[in-house]
């Protein structure tokens, strides 16, 4: 199994979890996995061409996926995947 | 404490200036306190759609959505995702670590907003678990144009605690 940290404001879409855990043995099949138990998690970490949204980082265990091989990096039992929205703000 | 060369502090008015008035945004990297490397970010906040946008919280998403797209930067950032990991990689090859984050309030002073402070606690909660250090949020007002004022906090348990700045 693989643990997901998921932030918090993805968190509706797992019943309040800011953990689950998946299996997949790229990034790529974890993501397809999640939307299958939390419809609609693909399309808030992914676009229309399958590509991670530009305000998102998915780390494996401490890692970026963008230094590894993005959607196609690999995974293993045990590994824990990180979804960081990149830092955000303002005088709003 | 946080100690800032000139030259990079002089660079960080620079950059609120020139997208005045959108908000900029940036990260300081260095070592124990003192910082060495300034590196601009793009602030994509623009260019999201409004279900992008759904990270603020419902009452700032209303505000954000009021305003036609090129007018959102004005009262918000989102430091694009890409830009912060190659700077992540940088600063990791230079053997330096994230010291703070800045972002410019163009037309309000340097405290941080409540988004401010949700949005860094979020980032708390993978900070540990990635060994990241803990950043302090570094605020360039320009809400009085020709005196631009800096402040820098740290924010913990959703409060914001002022730290001194010194410019080397």
């Amino acid at each position: 199994m693989i643990k997901v940290r998921i932030p918090t404001p993805l968190r509706s879409m797992t019943g309040g979890k800011g953990e689950v855990e998946s299996t997949g043995g790229t990034i790529q099949e974890l993501i397809d996995n999640l939307d299958s138990s939390h419809p609609g998690l693909k399309d808030r970490l992914c676009d229309e061409r399958g590509e991670v949204r530009r305000f998102i980082n998915i780390y494996v265990n401490e890692e970026d996926i963008r230094f590894l091989t993005g959607k196609h990096t690999p995974l293993k039992d045990g590994d824990e995947v990180s979804i960081v929205p990149a830092i955000a703000g303002g005088s709003l | 404490m946080l100690a800032i060369p000139t030259a990079i502090l002089e660079a960080m008015v620079a950059h609120a200036r020139e997208l005045d008035p959108h908000e900029c945004c940036g990260i300081l990297a260095g070592m124990n306190g003192y910082v060495q490397e300034h590196y601009r970010i793009t602030n994509i906040l623009a260019t999201l759609t409004d279900r992008e946008l759904a990270r603020f919280d419902q009452a700032k998403l209303s505000d954000l959505q009021r305003l036609p797209p090129e007018q959102r930067a004005d009262i918000a950032f989102q430091m694009d995702a890409r830009e912060m990991a190659r700077a992540q990689q940088d600063i990791r090859a230079k053997g330096l670590q994230l010291q703070a984050f800045y972002h410019s309030h163009t037309s309000s002073p340097a405290r941080p907003s409540q988004t401010d402070i949700t949005i860094a606690m979020e980032f708390e909660n993978f900070r540990e678990k990635l060994h990241l250090p803990e950043p302090l949020h570094i605020i360039i007002s320009l809400e009085h144009k020709t005196s631009p004022d800096i402040r820098a906090y740290r924010i913990q348990n959703f409060q914001a605690t002022e730290v001194r700045l010194q410019s080397l």
